[in-house]
């Protein structure tokens, strides 16, 4: 048995109920992924990665989705971007001309065209490119999956969208290695929204990029949410870039959110134990500030507390 | 084990790092990667190297335990590590098969690497890993060793010791990895720890419990630490002092509480600018106000 003492191990909460959104881009409701428990399946047992998640994103805004490894954000996301199919719960998505669509019952035929609304910016900008086609290719590609552009207006296409996300058009027959980090996940954005999509998930888009390069990204990406009235799901573990970033934000724990609330609430009035606990690991760059170094404890005696 | 006292200013610093040049051979001839940094460290002191991909800051503390491989070499300068128990060495001239820079490695100097994963074998027992560094730098038997090893286990928080000894890497989470690297980085009881951007791959919970047990390991040991980050905020509350580093130079040096709040550096300010808290402030004061969506 792996020894996991210093980890997380789930610990009963209420889901919150929503937040009442009008016309929400998407819903979440009560979304559950249980996985077979590895060596265990045989018997029926099964890992709550996902258990009962609920929530609305509203247009326009950037709501943060945030929690430790195992907390399952990824596996929310993977759930709503259909790279897996839910066990139980409704993705109800509102497709540009006001149809809404459950995403957990789509077939993958129905999928194809809604999947255009619905757009994911990688966490890794060197494997999310793939390094033998060329930008044109890469950030095109989407266009001509859907059919939507050929020919002229396809090159045309993409070089608008790559000055639009401050690269140079002239570039865009060279290949990823050509590009810096930051660079690449700007071409890793400009695949993203060449198709106007409504939803984009960014899953730790900024992560592996150092701080002033993270910080002209995250200025693009609020430009282009202006600009083109994008909803983002910010999906993070870096507290201090949701805190700046997002307007609303959820906290997860082993499959559950725990508290959903503004950003500038969960910051400065946590409720729940294991948000306020989670800020206090932040090491705050002000020395000042002192930071909490024995969460370890606190954590266990939050597990062991009665629900 | 005495107590670490505060070392008097008049004591000679644990490590001065003096001109260090490293430079890279590629087929377009000699890249620096590291011109002309100069460095100390007191006993008992934390010292954080901070900068971006590139500044040199890793590469730094890899000449120190002379780790920086082919086609990288160290080209000039001087590396003074003034220990107590094997007197002053200049690590930068000792000879690759010296035993002293075998005394050095792991002895009075050891590191914690950033992914505890690639930094323990997956094919041998967590115990046996650590054991094998006291059996190399000390004439201790078998059973000695695991005795040091258990204890010293216990020492990094795991609290059932005798069976992690027994556990292999993959049967520990990612926090205990570390715990593991860390005891092995300490049972030798070195006198200057090189910590790589440890907690950087770890949950933000996790960090916080690493990192107070370096704190309080440093403290019970008496030992230095040199520090290698990319996060001003461990900077801030793990450091005594802050070297900032870009290009291979030394662009800021100073007590962390004066680098942070008052940076003299252009480079340094713009860094901490970079900082989403610190530019959010900033947009807080160009437009009060800001809408929020929801309620």
């Amino acid at each position: 048995m792996p020894d996991h003492s210093d980890r997380l191990v789930p610990f009963p909460s209420p889901a919150p109920p929503p937040a009442a959104i009008a016309n929400p881009v998407l819903a979440v409701r009560g979304l559950r992924k249980y996985f077979p428990a590895g060596r265990r399946a045989a018997t029926g047992e099964v890992v709550k990665a996902v258990d009962g998640v609920s929530f609305d994103l509203a247009p326009g805004e950037s709501f943060g989705l945030v929690g430790e490894s195992g907390s399952g954000k990824t596996t929310v996301v993977r759930s709503i971007l259909r790279a897996h199919a839910p066990t139980a719960g409704e993705m109800l998505f509102r497709l540009p001309g006001g149809r809404v669509v459950d995403l957990a019952r789509l077939s993958d035929r129905e999928l194809k065209p809604v999947r255009q609304h619905l757009q994911m910016v990688f966490q890794d900008p060197f494997s999310s490119l793939n390094p033998r086609m060329t930008v044109r290719d890469i950030v095109g590609e989407p266009l001509v999956i859907h059919g939507l552009a050929r020919g002229a207006e396809l090159d045309d296409r993409v070089a608008d969208v790559l000055r639009r996300v401050g690269l140079e058009p002239g570039h865009r027959m060279r290949y990823p290695h050509a590009f810096s980090g930051g660079q690449r996940q700007r071409i890793g954005i400009a695949r993203a929204i060449i198709m106007r999509p409504s939803l984009v998930v960014c899953d730790e888009a900024t992560s592996a990029l150092d701080v002033s390069v993270q910080a002209q990204v995250l200025d693009l990406l609020q430009e282009l949410q202006r600009e083109f009235q994008l909803t983002y799901l910010f999906v993070a573990h870096n507290l201090d870039v949701v805190r700046n970033f997002c307007d609303r934000v959820a906290v997860m724990r082993a499959g559950r959110i725990v508290e959903v609330a503004p950003t500038a609430r969960i910051f400065t009035r946590p409720e729940h134990p294991y948000t306020r606990l989670l800020l206090a690991s932040v090491p705050s760059p002000n020395p000042d500030v002192a930071m909490n170094f024995n969460v370890g404890e606190e954590l266990a005696k939050l597990d062991s507390a009665p629900a | 084990m005495n107590g670490f006292a505060p070392s008097p200013q008049n004591s000679p610093p644990l490590l001065v790092v003096d001109d260090l040049q490293v430079s890279f051979d590629t087929a377009d001839g000699a890249v620096p990667a590291v011109q002309g940094v100069s460095f100390s460290i007191q006993r008992g002191r934390t010292l954080a190297l901070v900068g971006e991909s590139g500044s040199g800051k890793s590469v730094t503390a890899y000449s120190i335990l002379r780790l920086v491989q082919p086609p990288g070499r160290v080209t000039g300068g001087r590396i003074w590590l003034h220990s107590r128990r094997e007197g002053d060495i200049d690590i930068a001239q000792l000879d690759e098969k010296s035993g002293l820079l075998f005394k050095v490695r792991g002895g009075l100097v050891s590191m914690i690497f950033q992914e505890p994963m690639t930094a323990l074998s997956p094919v041998h027992r967590v115990g046996d890993q650590v054991a094998e560094s006291i059996l190399v730098h000390q004439d201790v038997s078998a059973e000695a060793a695991r005795r040091l090893t258990i204890e010293m286990l216990k020492k990094v928080g795991i609290a059932n010791a005798a069976r992690c000894f027994e556990q292999y890497p993959h049967e520990l989470s990612g926090g205990m990895r570390q715990r593991v690297v860390i005891a092995m980085a300490l049972v030798c009881r070195p006198e200057l720890l090189i910590a790589d951007e440890p907690t950087s791959a770890l949950d933000v919970t996790i960090q916080a419990q690493i990192l107070g047990l370096i704190k309080s390991l440093q403290r019970e040991l008496g030992c230095s630490v040199l520090l290698i980050t990319h996060d001003f905020g461990v900077v801030a509350q793990m450091a005594d002092d802050v070297v900032v580093m870009r290009r291979g130079r030394i662009v800021e040096h100073g007590p962390v509480r004066e680098v942070l709040k008052s940076p003299r550096h252009a480079y340094t300010r713009a860094l901490l600018d970079a900082l989403p808290s610190r530019r959010a402030a900033a947009r807080r004061d160009r437009s009060p106000g800001q809408a929020v969506v929801g309620k």
